[in-house]
């Protein structure tokens, strides 16, 4: 399954870039990111989900992983999901948690 | 030592040939894959093809795949366990329907059973996230079927054609 992840942290805004698809074969990586995000102690994590194009409840876990790891003060944010993805995390309610922009 | 070899033999060949009788009219294709996650990219690309011969829109091709990548997942993870095993996909296209069907091996288990709706006032830290799979693929398809047969899991997934959503 193919799937990449990007890190870039910059002014204590941490953004992923997370391209391709992301279910359990995919998500363990998508996971390392999430850690490596929060070691660096970012104060917003930027989801961007443009080139998203398969997301399964796996990639859902990745997100409360998120949540939990980050801390209540971090804003976590999914950026331009399309339409498929950003139905998924409407569906588990994971918007009242998370921030969907441009979705 | 005859008839031991004999019940050896007819039970290799039963073992070979559960993922390779004739379960349905309609079967368009088949596909024998290990129980394992890397089998994920193999289901992708035979429902992806399988919408295609159906012609299922875009959004419906998409709901199916969710649906059969979270019930291998849950073979995978919750059936087998990790053990070895073989799960045996077939699919077709019919005038009303498309379907999807996975036999597996594993200890019965209907996947029904483990759906949980989220519960959509917990905050997501303090979320159970058991079940979620389940939910979402229950709710991508029109139609979700358990049978145990034979002592194989047979689920079914189905997505009615001509439902032109997107």
């Amino acid at each position: 399954m193919s799937f990449d992840g990007i890190l870039s942290v910059s002014e204590g805004i941490a953004t992923i870039e997370i391209k391709g698809e992301l279910d359990a074969s995919t998500a363990p990586r998508f996971h390392d990111l999430i850690d490596q995000a929060a070691e660096q102690g970012a104060v917003r994590l930027e989801i961007d989900a443009r080139h998203l194009d398969f997301l399964a409840s796996a990639g859902l876990r990745s997100l409360v992983f998120a949540r939990q790891k980050m801390g209540d003060e971090v804003r976590i944010a999914v950026i331009g999901a399309t339409e498929p993805v950003s139905r998924t995390i409407r569906l588990a309610g994971f918007d009242h948690s998370i921030e969907l922009i441009d979705a | 030592m005859a008839i031991d070899s004999g019940a050896t033999s007819a039970k290799h060949t039963a073992e070979q040939e559960w993922c390779d009788m004739p379960l349905a009219a309609r079967t368009a294709a088949r596909l024998r894959i290990p129980a394992d996650l890397e089998s994920l990219d193999l289901v992708a690309g035979f429902v992806l093809e399988l919408g295609r011969s159906g012609r299922l829109s875009s959004s419906e091709t998409y709901r199916l795949r969710l649906a059969a990548d979270e019930l291998a997942t849950n073979i995978v993870m919750h059936g087998y366990r990790g053990a070895s095993g073989d799960i045996c996909v077939d699919g077709g296209v019919a005038p009303d329907r498309v379907w999807v069907r996975f036999v597996d091996d594993a200890p019965a288990f209907d996947p029904r059973g483990g759906m949980k709706s989220p519960d959509l006032e917990m905050p997501l830290a303090r979320r159970a996230v058991g079940g979620l799979g389940v939910f979402l693929a229950l709710t991508a398809v029109d139609r979700f079927d358990y049978e145990l047969v034979a002592g194989r899991n047979v689920s079914t997934l189905t997505i009615r054609r001509g439902h032109h959503d997107g």
